[in-house]
């Protein structure tokens, strides 16, 4: 049994800023507002998809499956509130839909939740967090960070070593050893999904494939890599919830891509408050947590003033 | 030793349909109010130790606050990752109008 741990909303209750019961009011689930928002999501997805299918042949489709690639990797936040089974009410739809995304994006479901979990229970603390994004020495490592070739080498190798069946060491530290077999035949079961898709479009020379989900997700990364960044890059590196997570005040459309997700540190706060209540709950931590008022762009030149701050 | 109960809470102090926290004897308690009863486990999660008086209840599983880890209220059984082992649950009894746990005599 491990020894107990003041987690960030029994701090906030602790501190008066939430009570119990309002945590609990916040908590309520429901398949309703993720079903009705997927139907849209879907709607979205068949326009940009439509603006692609267009534009082929013309330059604009390189515009047209960059805005596609933006909707696309957004099916991030969707697993990422399926990974917390706080999208739907009914749990094994978030297991469904996440598992649906991540094929979508190459982000094995499982192995992210487990991945996830780590970095909500070590937020920006340095050597622990499994998803913590340094802040960049320089403009070159800015810049190639958003690139998202990092990113992409970084997946591709952890999709690799877990086909060929290696857990390692930093697996080890957040996955349990009884899900290590889950872990490997996940990685390889997606691998065979992508290689049956490659296989099929090369035989029936289908470049669908290729206009409307493998570019446009590589054009699309840079933009997601750029989000994650705002969520807590150049916040300090500490503990504290208070002050290590950013909230992005950001217009509607972005809400809706990131299923409220810009309300980071709401979410970090409670994270088995589901992405509708987030709203009602930032109205509660009004003043509690870090809000970035400029939305994502003022989270950029907050980190780019501090990379340049530094590298003088 | 013998086991004696001991009386941690009123039932009319429960949170209805949902989980109550109860700290008897600097022990921390969940008191579950489940569709099929009532039932006390260690409030503690056994992945990484949150408390899970502040989780997510649906009447029968009780969802650790911090990383979804699902448990079964009434047995205890760990249901859904991170969640592998099980709490440790107290065998209890609703008399005159009082939730009890036997625990060693003291």
């Amino acid at each position: 049994m491990n020894a107990p741990v003041l987690t960030p909303i029994t701090q906030a209750m602790q501190e008066g800023a939430l009570t119990r019961r309002e945590l609990k009011q916040l908590m309520q689930r429901s398949d309703k507002p993720a079903l009705l928002r997927l139907l849209l999501w879907f709607g979205v997805l068949a326009v940009t998809g439509s603006l692609v299918g267009l534009s082929l042949g013309h330059w604009l489709v390189f515009p047209a499956m960059l805005l596609h690639g933006i909707v696309l990797v957004h099916h991030f936040s969707l697993q990422h509130e399926c990974c917390h089974y706080t999208a739907f009410k009914t749990r094994w739809l978030n297991d469904w839909v996440g598992n649906y995304c991540g094929l979508v994006i190459m982000l094995p479901n499982r192995f992210f939740r487990y991945e996830h979990c780590d970095h909500h229970t070590y937020t920006q603390v340095v050597g622990k967090d499994t998803e913590m994004i340094e802040l960049p020495k320089s403009l070159f490592g800015y810049f190639g960070y958003i690139s998202s070739y990092p990113y992409w080498k970084a997946k591709f190798s952890e999709l690799w070593r877990h086909c060929l069946g290696r857990i390692t060491a930093d697996d080890k530290r957040f996955v349990p050893r009884e899900e290590y077999k889950t872990v490997i035949w996940e990685a390889r079961l997606m691998a065979a999904f992508y290689a049956i898709v490659i296989l099929f479009s090369v035989a029936f020379q289908f470049w669908g494939t290729l206009w409307f989900w493998f570019l446009p997700v590589v054009l699309g990364e840079p933009v997601m890599r750029a989000i994650r960044m705002t969520e807590h890059v150049g916040r300090p590196t500490v503990a504290d919830m208070k002050t290590n997570t950013r909230s992005n005040r950001v217009a509607l459309p972005w809400r809706f891509l990131c299923w409220n997700m810009n309300y980071h540190a709401e979410h970090h706060y409670a994270s088995s408050v589901p992405f509708h209540a987030l709203p009602a709950l930032s109205e509660k931590l009004d003043g509690y947590i870090y809000t970035e008022k400029r939305g994502y762009f003022g989270a950029h030149v907050d980190i780019v003033s501090q990379l340049l701050r530094k590298s003088k | 030793m013998q086991d004696t109960w001991h009386t941690i809470i009123n039932l009319s102090a429960l949170e209805p349909n949902d989980v109550t926290q109860v700290i008897y004897n600097n022990q921390t308690l969940a008191v579950y109010d489940t569709t099929d009863g009532v039932f006390v486990s260690d409030a503690r999660c056994t992945h990484a130790g949150a408390n899970l008086c502040d989780g997510y209840f649906d009447g029968r599983n009780i969802e650790c606050p911090l990383h979804q880890g699902l448990f079964d209220a009434r047995t205890g059984n760990a249901k859904a990752a991170p969640a592998t082992r099980s709490l440790k649950m107290y065998a209890c009894r609703v008399h005159d109008g009082e939730v009890q746990i036997k625990l060693p005599h003291l």
